[in-house]
């Protein structure tokens, strides 16, 4: 089944990259997707087998918090490919192009995946550096000035944070010289061995190295410009998928410092940069001009409150896995449908965006519901979890907090709420065409996330719940 | 020995405040490749061919002749002579460089008396190295030398491995430089990308993206 996930995109998009064949490439990532979705279901129903080549066996497994992590992938995953069809089509992309596009994508996947299933702290640092180099053409895959600086600044910024993040490992690995070892597994039984001197060291390297990659406040500067200049369903996997496998990796860090009973030091730079970035998003948000960055900005926003979560330890654990798996479900549809509303009006401004709901209601409807789910109108998930996330400040004594938590979050809603208000409603202007449709993959992705949405928000299944507790029993 | 090799690794990094020729930058990134090498030669002792070969090919083979070579050609390839005028001064910027030198042998010093198992001399060093190429990177201007002093930050890493006795899997190793390698190319790719697309290639001129 791991090697299905891992070799399988792999192989797909090079079959896709000789062919050269629209058909063959639109198999080839669709096909992968499929593939994905039936795997994670099979991870649900718990049906596992194993084909892996016993030197790579011990170093890739599904954990509880994986099958959780690996799940929120796949929901994005598949909502993309289906809607890069409608990307295809509305750029005009050749075969060629075409095969590019889904390679990168399939080989972006693949090292995501890497980073979930990893048994080996180094070796999800080596997948996390995949991450960003396979990304970054990605990234640059429309071929302008700006997208250009947009991935320098990401792959840059984002290797040297992550090389910063391999010094915290060697570091680690000089605390934990008896264990010999950097398997999590064997840190988690043994963390009352490692030096508390070291681990402390080393956890503030990793954190600032995977922090970057998070696109925590303060080491955002990439995040707004590399989400605003990638193409749209690219926006999403990076928004959706990227970060949460990220965090991942630094949630897993974190569980070596509990067991070592070193908690309140990480904690402590949980919510310190949590707070933060909600700051400077709701700083941002007010003077934002174009939506693209706009949602970018949510995204550091919805980082910030997950790790006020994480630092809230085992009163927000469960809050926080419900907010990761909302935020990018909620997060997709919303950039997936900001690229129906560039294709129509060719511009990135908000203040170029009028009358959508008149342009093409359906876009416009899209609109408004993912943006009532992100900014957490009842009955969306989002609402839950934040009120989960205020009581578990409640309950760990830090209630006077709830208070600038409160009125950061009011500041981002009102100035996204007014923004995209403001374009789905009004007139359309004069020298804009009338009313416009675009196809079905234009708009079923993002129904199927907010229908996912809306089921989980209002009767969570058994199942759902299940596997939300059981990534959250991760957390000793 | 080692130790010798250990204090030119140091001087070459000094080297570099002080020089503002690129090339002269590409060869002392060779530099370090080969002195790398001939410190994992010195430091052998074990017997395991899959390590030693593939330490070799690291250092010997990637480190000090393709990605230098690598450089050099797209160095001579777009005419790029020398530094231009950093943020902070060539004089601050040495003045600096010794502030760092300093710092690396008081960790040094620090490492030898924690008995943690390090080797201290080799993890002063390496910090200088680390902590050096950052501020290079933060002050200069030109993005080929932000690339030389990426590698140059990758030697500081390579060398604090090398200061704890721990060894990583096969796996990893090989995974580590395959994204070294992997990343630079994208680096060049990128670079020449904004030498076509801009009139410059220092980051001065990626300014369009700003809230």
């Amino acid at each position: 089944m791991i090697s299905i996930v891992l070799f399988l995109p792999v192989i797909f998009g090079l079959i896709g990259l000789i062919a050269k064949n629209r058909i063959v490439n639109r198999i080839a990532l669709v096909g992968s997707a499929a593939v994905y979705v039936l795997i994670t279901i099979a991870q649900w129903l718990n049906i596992q087998w194993y084909i892996l080549p016993n030197w790579l066996i011990s170093y890739f497994q599904f954990d509880s918090i994986g099958i959780f992590f690996f799940s929120v992938m796949t929901i994005v995953f598949a909502s993309v490919s289906v809607y890069s069809l409608f990307y295809f089509k509305a750029h005009n992309l050749n075969a060629r192009q075409e095969s590019i596009y889904i390679i990168e994508i399939l080989l972006f996947v693949t090292a995501m995946t890497g980073v979930i299933l990893s048994t080996h702290l180094a070796l999800l640092w080596v997948f996390i550096e995949a991450t960003t180099l396979t990304s970054a053409i990605l990234i640059y895959f429309e071929k302008k000035k700006s997208s250009l600086e947009a991935a320098w600044k990401y792959v840059f910024i984002c290797s040297i944070g992550i090389a910063l993040a391999f010094v915290g490992i060697i570091l680690l690995s000089i605390g934990s010289r008896s264990i010999n070892s950097l398997y999590f597994n064997d840190l988690y039984n043994r963390a009352a061995e490692i030096n508390p001197f070291w681990l402390k060291v080393s956890f503030a390297f990793l954190f600032v190295g995977l922090g970057t990659k998070i696109g925590i406040a303060p080491i955002h500067a990439w995040l707004p410009d590399a989400h605003s200049e990638a193409p749209s369903p690219v926006s999403a996997l990076l928004s959706g998928t990227l970060l949460n496998s990220a965090l991942l990796g630094l949630i897993r860090v974190q569980e070596i410092l509990i067991r070592a009973h070193l908690e309140s030091f990480s904690n402590f730079l949980f919510l310190l940069t949590g707070f933060l970035s909600i700051m400077v998003s709701a700083v941002f948000m007010l003077r934002l001009k174009n939506y693209k960055r706009m949602l970018a900005y949510s995204s550091i926003e919805n980082m910030g409150i997950i790790f006020i979560g994480i630092s809230l330890g085992k009163f927000g654990i469960f809050a926080v896995m419900l907010h990761i798996l909302a935020h990018s479900l909620s997060k997709a549809s919303l950039f997936l449908t900001s690229g129906n509303i560039l294709h129509l009006y060719k511009s990135k401004k908000i203040d170029d965006v009028n009358g959508l709901l008149k342009k093409d209601p359906r876009t416009g409807w899209l609109w408004i519901f993912s943006t009532l789910a992100i900014i957490g109108m009842p009955p969306f998930p989002i609402f839950l979890s934040k009120f989960l996330i205020v009581k578990a400040l409640w309950l760990s004594g830090l209630s006077w907090l709830a208070i600038p938590f409160f009125i950061f979050l009011i500041i981002i809603t009102f100035g996204m709420g007014g923004a995209v208000f403001k374009m789905a409603f009004g007139e359309i202007s004069s020298e804009q065409p009338g009313e416009q449709r675009l196809g079905l993959s234009a708009y079923v992705p993002q129904l199927v996330l907010l229908f996912i949405l809306l089921v989980i928000g209002i009767n969570m299944p058994q199942q759902m719940y299940t596997l939300l507790n059981s990534a959250a029993g991760f957390f000793h | 020995m080692s130790n010798i090799i250990i204090i030119l690794l140091g001087t070459s990094m000094l080297y570099v405040f002080a020089a503002s020729r690129i090339e002269a930058y590409v060869k002392i990134l060779a530099l370090q490749g080969t002195l790398l090498f001939l410190l994992v030669v010195v430091d052998i002792k074990e017997i395991n061919w899959l390590n030693i070969a593939f330490l070799i090919v690291e250092t010997l083979i990637i480190k000090t002749i393709v990605i230098p070579y690598f450089l050099l050609k797209v160095i001579r390839k777009n005419e790029i002579g020398r530094e231009i005028e950093p943020y902070i001064s060539q004089f601050y910027s040495v003045l600096i460089a010794s502030a760092i030198f300093m710092f690396g042998f008081v960790a040094a010093f620090w490492a030898a008396k924690t008995n943690a198992g390090i080797k201290p001399l080799y993890f002063g060093i390496s910090i200088v190295l680390i902590v050096a190429s950052l501020f290079l990177i933060v002050n200069r201007k030109r993005i080929i030398t932000h690339i030389l002093c990426y590698m140059m930050l990758e030697n500081g890493i390579f060398l604090l491995s090398l200061s704890v006795a721990n060894e990583m899997p096969m796996l990893v190793n090989i995974g580590v430089l395959l994204d070294l390698f992997v990343g630079i190319f994208l680096f060049v790719i990128f670079f020449n990308k904004i030498q076509e697309m801009y009139d410059g290639n220092h980051i001065d001129v990626l300014t369009e993206l700003k809230d």
